[in-house]
Parts: structure tokens; sequence; C-alpha cells
């Protein structure tokens, strides 16, 4: 059997609701990308911090700017620092904890545990800020720096498994006739990894709009853009003065998305390990 | 792995692994913070320098020698606590540091300890019954939990418990007595609870699960043992390597994470606070400071864990 039909299998059942919610997501920011909406989130009306009204449905904030237009804008950021750090730090894990497994016991895996090690002792945020305070200003320094340190968690797992599966029987059977080491990455070992690598860039989305929202909030965060971390940043100067609209609006875009993919990820989680039995509460954490 | 199993071995072992490591960090601290930090050469010198005071200062400052030797040089600086001045203050960093790191201790201590006890317990009852009452809302707590940042949380409880209710103080730290004390502690303590329970209650109580099926445990539980006896003297004791790990390794993230957020909303001058002020004004030898001393601290704390399982747990050592 191979792989794409398993996995096409294992994503089939997934839980509906969480799906559509991606989906209505996934279209506020495709609607951003496309210039449909959420263009004008820097334009600045007459009325200050104005309640919801026809013409701005979530209000405005205090320098009269759009809420729900901030709000669509910073859908699609998240969704631009989120897949951006999910793909590259997880191709980085697999790549590189799959060299690590692949020779394990060799210098190079050596060098490489050495390097996940070192890199998972640094605690995240002050790593964050170390990287931010070497690139001075570089825009893209909160989003390297998740990368750097987010693929360490990928690399170990990828690195096991790559060692397990090495020892398997088709892996021999192949090599016995005569595939090649790229031939047996590609077609054997890759296909078996698949699942694991979905479920670690659902994590690492995760983390990485969570992260930008702690970031922003410290200012070393995103430049120069509007993201749901810049509105709650904002919004915590206002709400001493009782204004919630920003707070709420930022904060449960980011609570409703979290919480759909972390149960996506945990239903493919299940559908991954057999140990873990199903039971109606567990679907719901 | 090459020890065989032998204490010694196993000893000389887990040094090495730790002394590359503390290399490693130290290494990283070193590049990112010193090595592309900003070059003191220009703060001493006046307007249109010649090439020549150019020189005179970097041969001073010792900024002309190579990497290696620069890199050497930080890690002596290091292991003698000569930690420079502040930029900003002109204060020693070490005086800095100690007197910011009480307040932090102070202010995160109650809310992580309560916040550990608080999830162990309701994990224990969840995993003891299944599908019950406290496992239902254990699932509820934890998913809402892992979906909310630390930010929002404290926000949120500003708005609520200093704001609206208006039973605690918005912001500072004018401690000075024990009233005092636990009027500014109260909010951060209560978003820490609600930012760890998340994670904790979900960890703890898989733990707890899988520790349940143990033999030991179902032999207890079949000889009729009292409730409270099991849940603490075999549950307890058997899921205690990986709770303790997990604590250890939650610790620098929920430290430094809470303090950096809790101390800059409410204004409270902890590390945090000196960590963030540093980042924001480009104070490059207490940057230095803050990430090169926690991460060895986090390596030691490691180590000396790692070391206490292996000489506690013999399968550990073989492995």
């Amino acid at each position: 059997m191979t792989a794409p039909v398993t996995l096409r299998r294992r994503l089939a059942g997934l839980d509906r609701l969480p799906v559509a919610l991606m989906a209505v997501f996934l279209a506020a920011a495709a609607g951003v990308w496309c210039g449909l909406w959420g263009t004008d989130w820097s334009t600045i009306s007459g009325t200050l911090r104005e309640p919801p009204s026809p013409e701005h449905w979530l209000g405005t904030n205090r320098l009269g700017q759009d809420i729900l237009e901030r709000l669509l804008a910073g859908t699609a950021t998240a969704f631009e620092v989120g897949l951006l750090v999910a793909v590259a730090s997880v191709a980085l894990g697999a790549a590189l904890g799959g060299l690590a497994g692949f020779h394990a016991g060799r210098r190079i895996d050596t060098l490489l545990t050495w390097v996940i090690g070192t890199i998972d002792a640094i605690p995240f945020y002050l790593f964050v800020a170390a990287i931010a305070f070497a690139m001075r200003g570089w825009p893209g320094a909160m989003q390297l720096a998740m990368i750097l340190s987010f693929w360490t968690l990928t690399a170990r797992l990828v690195r096991t498994e790559s060692m397990r599966l090495r020892e398997r029987e088709f892996i021999a059977a192949a090599r016995a006739s005569g595939s090649t080491n790229r031939r047996i990455l590609l077609r054997h070992i890759l296909p078996n990894l698949a699942p694991l690598l979905l479920v670690q860039a659902s994590l690492a989305f995760v983390a990485a709009v969570k992260a930008e929202v702690v970031l922003s909030f410290l200012g070393i965060g995103l430049q120069d853009s509007i993201s749901w971390g810049i509105m709650i940043a904002e919004a915590s100067q206002e709400i001493l003065a009782g204004h919630f609209t920003n707070f709420i609006a930022a904060s449960l875009a980011l609570f409703v998305l979290v919480l759909s993919i972390n149960s996506l990820s945990d239903g493919l989680q299940e559908r991954l390990d057999p140990r873990v039995r199903r039971t109606p509460t567990e679907r719901l954490a | 792995m090459s020890a065989g199993g032998s204490r010694g071995g196993f000893l000389l072992d887990r040094l090495v692994t730790a002394t590359a490591l503390l290399l490693g960090v130290t290494l990283i601290s070193f590049t990112l913070t010193v090595h592309f930090g900003p070059d003191p050469t220009w703060e001493q010198l006046g307007r249109n320098p010649t090439p020549e005071q150019i020189e005179q200062v970097r041969q001073a400052l010792g900024q002309d020698r190579g990497f290696l030797p620069r890199y050497a040089d930080f890690l002596l600086r290091l292991a003698r606590l000569d930690l420079g001045h502040a930029l900003a203050s002109g204060e020693p960093v070490v005086d800095l540091l100690a007197r910011a790191i009480p307040v932090s201790l102070l202010l995160l201590a109650p809310g992580f300890l309560i916040g550990i006890v608080l999830a162990l317990a309701l994990a224990m009852v969840a995993a003891w019954r299944p599908r019950g009452f406290v496992d239902r809302l254990c699932t509820i707590v934890s998913a809402t939990g892992m979906s909310l940042s630390l930010v929002i949380i404290v926000i949120a409880l500003q708005a609520v418990f200093a704001v609206w209710l208006d039973w605690f103080p918005a912001r500072g730290w004018r401690v000075h007595d024990l009233a005092s004390y636990l009027r500014h502690v109260t909010v951060p303590s209560l978003g820490l609870i609600v930012a760890g329970l998340g994670y904790n209650l979900r960890f703890f109580r898989s733990v707890f699960r899988n520790v349940l099926h143990d033999p030991p445990v179902r032999t207890a539980r079949a000889y009729g043992f009292g409730d409270g006896r099991i849940a603490i003297r075999y549950v307890l004791r058997a899921a205690a390597p990986p709770i303790l790990t997990r604590i250890l390794v939650a610790v620098p993230l929920i430290v430094i994470s809470g303090s950096l957020i809790i101390e800059k909303h409410f204004g409270i001058p902890g590390i945090g606070m000196v960590t963030w002020n540093a980042m924001m004004s480009g104070d490059q030898p207490v940057m230095m400071a803050v990430v090169s001393l926690s991460s060895v601290l986090f390596v030691l704390a490691l180590s000396v864990t790692d070391l206490l399982t292996g000489l506690l747990d013999p399968k550990v050592r073989g492995a």
C-alpha cells in the first residue's frame, strides 16, 4: 500500500466542526491575499473608539482604524507566519533528523544530536530576543528565530523513527532488490514519516501563531505590519480605559484557530497511534 | 553507551555530554549577543575618528582579535561572573541581577507551585475515574488552557480583578509586608496557574493513566489498599521521573516567558523587566549576561537531574 492512500484515509474521518472553522479562517486569509478585504487596516477614519456600527462592524480603535479590517488582515498574517514557520521548521527537522537517524552512531549523528541539545537548552524567548538583538530590526528575525528553535523537536522524532525504520524488513528488501539510498529515502522512509510530519507541522503552526502574540506584545515581533499580537498589545493599553472590542476580537480569533488546529492534530495523532484509545471525551482535548 | 553500565563510565559519559552542551550554549550566546552584538568601539570614540584612533580603541578593547580568543575570553569572564557594567545605568550587571532575581522569584514561585500541585491533584482524580465528572471538566479546562496565551490571560485577569472589581492593584510592586505582597502577587499568580493548567493537566493525566495499568499498582488495588495510599505511595512515586523532568523543562519557559510578560505588563522590576529593557535599548552586557547565565543554569539543572535518575535507575544507566 502506498502512503498517500493511507494518509488520505486517515484524514477522511476528522471532526467536521474544526475543519469547518479552519475553512472559515482560510477563506478570511485568502480574501486578504486576493485583496477583497483587510486592505484598509491602516486607514484612519474620523471617529476614534467608535462602538460597532453598520460602517465599522466591530467599531474602531483609538486611532480610528477599523477593527474588523485589522482582524481580517491579522488572520492572513497568522497564516503567513504559521505556514512559513511550520513548513520550514518541519522540513529542516525532517532533513537533519533523517540524516542523523540514517547515520546513527556516526560522527554526523553525534554532531547533530549536540546541536539539537544545545538549541533546546537555550530558553526560547531569550533565543528569539538574542536573535532579534543580533539582527537589529531585520523584519524576518522573529520567523528565523522560530524556525531555528522549532525544528529540533521534529528532528528528534524523525531521528528515532528513521533509526527504527532502518531495521525493518521492507527496507532490507528494498536494499536487496537494488534500490539506491535516494530511492529508499523517498519511496519507503518518507511516506512512513508523512503522518508524523503532518502532526509536527500542525504543532509548529500553533506554536508560531501563539509565539507571535507574545513577541509582538513584547515589542520584538512583527514590525510595520498588522497581526493579532499587535492588536492585543494595542488593546493592553486600552483595556484600563474600558475599551474591550480590540482585545476580545483578536483573542477570540486566536483562541478559536488554535482550538481547531489542536483538535485536528489530536484526531490525527489518535489515528496514527493505535495505543491511544479513542474515547468521546478525549476527542475534545 | 560505550560505558556498558559501569558507574564510572556512566558518570564520565554524562560529564562529557554536559561539557559539550555548556560549550554549545555559551558559543551561541557569545555569537548572538557579543559577536553580532553592537560594536563597543564606537561608543568610546568621538565624532569623525581617524582610522588610527579606531584601531587604537579596537586594540584596547580586544576587538581586533579573532573569534576564538574572544570567545575564550568571554568564557573566562563568565566563569568569574565578571559581567561588566550595564550601558544604561553604569551599574555592575551582577548587582542588577542580584536585585532583580529575588523579585521575580517572589512573583512567580507561588503561581508556579500552586499550579503544579493543582494540576497533579486534578489529573490524579481524572485518571482514576476516566469519563467521570472531573475527567470531563479537565478535558475542557485543558483544551481551553492550551488555546489561550499567557498574554491574553494576564490582560483579561487584570481587567476583571484589578479594573472592574478593583480588588487588587492594577500595576506596580510596592511590597513592604505580607499583606502588600499578597495583594500584588495574586493576579499574576492566577495568570500563571490558568496558563500552566492546560498543558500540565493533559500531560499528568496521561502519565497517571499509564501508571495505573502497571502491575504494582494493579496488585496494590487487588490487595484492597486505600485509594489515598495507592495514589501517593504507588502512582505518584512511579510517575515521578517523567513528571519531574517535565517540570524541570517547563521551568525556563514558564519562568522566562512569565517574568517577561507579567513584569512588562504590570511594571514589576524583576529579571523579566531588566531583560526587556536591555532588549529594547540594546544594552549588550545585560543581554549577554541574561542569555548565557540562564542557558548555563538550565544545562546544569538538566545534567543533575539526568545524573540522579541515572544513578537511581540502572535501566537508564545501561541505555
